[in-house]
């Protein structure tokens, strides 16, 4: 197995900082953040311009350009309800990193998502939900089931379908926890790989809480098989974990300096 | 159903370093595919041959290299004729002299007599130390100074002084050098991230993962190199893609069946028959795990590895 990817999640036009900068087209802001998370250990970034109706692909192949053109063909994971705007990331979009991957499909309104990918070449993280939160894992399969029929069925390497658990918040959903993780196993056993935000599960708790609840949970999702999350790798004590986890998992070759690299 | 052959060819490469200077200069590494898996995909840079002095000259007890390296007086001479043995792609000088335990060489000696070395050769040089790690740290410091411009590989830094030979011969001189450990691919790894950290760049440093002749442990030396390029190719592992070099010739010519005269064993054959095939076999076997350069010292060794690097690359 390959190590573990951590796609940097601080791109993000939730963020005050970000939304002003992408409005602006400010590089600044965003270039610091990119710089951030790959020091911290991202493979991928995650660009979220939001749902970018109106100027969405001149947006994104902005972003994109800039964060490849600074980092070295940083590979991406272009994240928005516009399809056009995915599309036009990916046409100014240098693979040479990496494909770029579409964020996200499911198996509802969202599931064309799959074609874009794969008339694109692309990775599509696909949801494993259709409206709201899946009832049970039989559900979640299902919806896997469809969507890496559909993906396949237009060409695509099962590989390149990164398929999320949908995880979920601890305080609230404390009972459907053990759920996710044993869905992350079955995909893990069917050979498939996985991704998904992994800080869902410490919204709504304390911010000291979060780095803790966050970094238990991966340890445990890896232990099941996950291969991927969507996550703030400036989390040290997650990155720590994450790399600590790879060592265990045998993903990477111990070294005592094996947290610095 | 027909087979359908699927090349094994990697995303990941091993790193290029380029030793010497002008038409003769040779790169290491490069490759994309397992140790001669050159049905896979082209290997980049075939694997090269060296071919071992020593500051005394030769080993005088075989009579196949005191017939090569006969009429020749000085180091520069002989170091002449080992450059132009067939199949060797660059000359290796130990200085195994200047260790403090044996001769004691002085460091003054040692780099005069290296000078001389390079001046005669027209292909790459690389420098073996004197094993002790306090002289190799001055030592190489003062080779590197010496040799300047000659892009010169020096063999090899361990643990205990890789700061010194990195700060000095890789940066200050802008030679390279070679990360030795002894059959330990935890500590490969971590000698390999400690001199990256000391700012030495990919392109300027080899690895020795350590060596063992045939039958002497090779089983560990085996699982070493599969393990460092394994993790070097199929999990993209950047501090382990450097190019591997081994001195192969100094554990072949080193145990009992390169030694034993032939007047005590008698059944046994000829000594130099068996060093050579001692040093063959060792060769070949780290070859076929991943060493991208080995160093010989006999010129029918020589002759034999670099044949069969022509003929499987």
């Amino acid at each position: 197995m390959g190590k573990f990817i951590v796609i940097g999640e601080r791109i993000h036009c939730i963020s005050p900082v970000i939304k002003k900068a992408m409005e602006e087209k400010d590089p600044a802001p965003i270039l610091k953040r990119a710089e951030e998370q790959l020091a911290a250990g991202a493979t991928y970034l995650d660009v979220n311009i939001g749902p970018a109706e109106k100027n969405g692909e001149d947006l994104m192949k902005w972003a994109v350009t800039l964060l490849q053109e600074n980092f070295d063909n940083v590979p991406l994971c272009l994240d928005t309800a516009n399809r056009k705007a995915i599309e036009a990331g990916i046409s100014v979009y240098n693979r040479s990193k990496g494909k770029p991957i579409v964020n996200s499909a499911d198996a509802g309104d969202r599931i064309e998502n799959i074609d874009l990918a794969a008339a694109n070449d692309a990775i599509a993280i696909a949801l494993c939900a259709k409206t709201g939160i899946p009832s049970d894992n039989d559900e979640r399969m299902a919806y896997c089931q469809e969507m890496l029929e559909r993906g396949i069925g237009l060409g695509m390497e099962a590989e390149d379908l990164w398929f999320d658990p949908l995880f979920l918040v601890i305080k609230g959903m404390q009972d459907k926890q053990l759920d996710v993780l044993g869905f992350i196993k079955d995909l893990s056993d069917m050979g498939l790989n996985s991704t998904g935000g992994l800080s869902n599960v410490s919204n709504m708790t304390p911010k000291h809480i979060r780095p803790i609840l966050d970094s238990t949970t991966v340890a445990m999702a890896m232990y099941c098989g996950l291969t991927s999350a969507i996550a703030n790798p400036c989390d040290v004590r997650l990155m720590e974990t994450i790399k600590s986890a790879d060592i265990i998992k045998n993903n990477s070759l111990y070294a005592d300096s094996f947290l610095e690299i | 159903m027909a087979f359908k052959r699927v090349p094994q060819k990697f995303t990941a490469t091993v790193n290029e370093v380029t030793i010497g200077t002008g038409d003769k200069a040779i790169t290491l590494g490069g490759e994309n595919v397992l140790p001669l898996y050159s049905f896979d995909a082209p290997i980049t840079n075939k694997a090269r041959v060296g071919v071992q002095i020593t500051d005394a000259g030769y080993d005088k007890t075989v009579p196949a290299l005191a017939a090569y390296y006969a009429g020749a007086e000085t180091i520069a001479d002989i170091a002449k004729k080992a450059s132009e043995m067939p199949g060797a792609d660059f000359v290796v000088l130990s200085l195994e002299g200047a260790d403090p335990n044996g001769e004691d060489k002085s460091v003054e000696e040692c780099v005069a007599l290296a000078k001389e070395v390079a001046a005669a050769i027209d292909c790459p040089l690389a420098i073996q130390g004197s094993k002790n790690v306090e002289k190799d740290a001055v030592l190489f410091d003062k080779l590197a100074e010496a040799l300047q411009g000659k892009n010169v590989l020096m063999v090899s830094c361990k643990t205990e002084n890789y700061k010194t030979v990195s700060a000095s011969a890789a940066i200050a001189y802008s030679q390279k050098i070679s990360a030795e450990s002894a059959v330990d691919i935890n500590l490969a790894k971590q000698l390999n991230v400690l001199i990256s950290q000391m700012g030495v760049k990919a392109e300027s440093y080899v690895m020795n993962v350590g060596a063992a002749a045939a039958g002497y442990g090779f089983e560990y030396v085996a699982s070493t190199l599969d393990r460092v390029r394994g993790a070097a190719l199929t999990q993209d592992d950047a501090m382990l893609q450097m190019p591997i070099i081994t001195p192969v010739c100094d554990e072949a010519w080193s145990v009992k069946e390169s030694i034993v005269s032939e007047e005590d064993l008698p059944e046994w054959g000829a000594r130099e028959t068996r060093g050579v095939q001692m040093e063959v076999a060792t060769a070949a076997a780290c070859l076929a795990g991943g060493s991208n350069a080995v160093i010989l010292r006999h010129p029918e060794s020589v002759k034999t590895i670099a044949a069969l690097i022509a003929d499987l690359t």
